[in-house]
């Protein structure tokens, strides 16, 4: 029972990545070709209204990259998720991905919901 | 010296607080695991970096204007029938690369539908590019 109990220690200690949420919940795109990102831990969130939300407040764009620079210091491996609601505009989110890219994450994707067949 | 030794081969080890301690930790991370999995359509975007040059032939150009319309190689389409736009593009040029131009105030759903009906259509190679005023 020992055993088990270590293996599953080793387990969870692995796989928790420590997600920290954005703290909004917005309507996500409709795609066909989306993909599960569970190596994704920056989440950036983009409301209506252009705001930007990281770990539960809401952020300026400038303060974006010290964020995702923080992030890949804890975990290299990182990659950013922009949870954008549909009808929020393109260019705060072109500008998010900018900075993500200078705080050092190549990978980025948005946030889309698989299209129900 | 006989007995001694003895004595240490019969201690046990109380494993009961460890055992504790593991438990409390296994229980911790057992809560704090959070399955997030967000799923996501892959963005590359250009950095800031000299663009590559792509010769102009060797594109799909994909413009999103303000107010939402969709324009690929500069006729409006709808948004239905940008997949099979891109397919016949695709087809005359295998090797483009679409490339999607969004204005500031285009809605990130339009985007979003876009870069993924390119990628359904079977662009190798789709890349963001903001639209200057």
């Amino acid at each position: 029972m020992l055993d088990i109990v270590f293996i599953m220690l080793i387990f969870f200690i692995v796989t928790t990545s420590f997600v920290k949420e954005t703290g909004i919940d917005p309507r996500r795109p409709v795609a066909e070709t989306t993909a599960a990102k569970p190596r994704g831990n920056i989440l950036i969130g983009v409301d209506t209204n252009g705001f930007i939300w990281m770990n539960k407040q809401r952020i300026e764009l400038n303060q974006v990259r010290q964020l995702v620079e923080d992030a890949v210091n804890e975990n290299p491996e990182s990659s950013a998720i922009i949870i954008a609601d549909e009808s929020s505009a393109t260019g705060v989110v072109i500008e998010v991905m900018d900075q993500v890219r200078l705080g050092g994450v190549i990978e980025i994707a948005v946030a889309a919901e698989p299209e129900a067949t | 010296m006989r007995r001694k030794h003895r004595e240490s081969d019969e201690a046990i080890i109380n494993i009961t607080p460890m055992l504790d301690i593991v438990f409390i930790m296994l229980i911790f991370f057992i809560v704090t695991t959070s399955f997030v999995k967000e799923s996501a359509v892959d963005m590359s975007r250009p950095s800031n970096a000299p663009p590559k040059t792509e010769k102009l032939s060797e594109v799909i150009f994909v413009r999103i204007d303000d107010s939402g319309q969709v324009f690929v190689r500069d006729r409006l389409t709808d948004i239905r029938a940008v997949r099979a736009n891109i397919v016949s593009g695709l087809a005359q040029k295998p090797d483009a690369s679409v490339v999607v131009a969004a204005a500031r105030d285009a809605d990130v759903g339009i985007l979003v539908r876009v870069v993924d009906q390119a990628r359904v259509a079977g662009a190798q190679q789709v890349s963001l590019v903001a639209l200057s005023e």
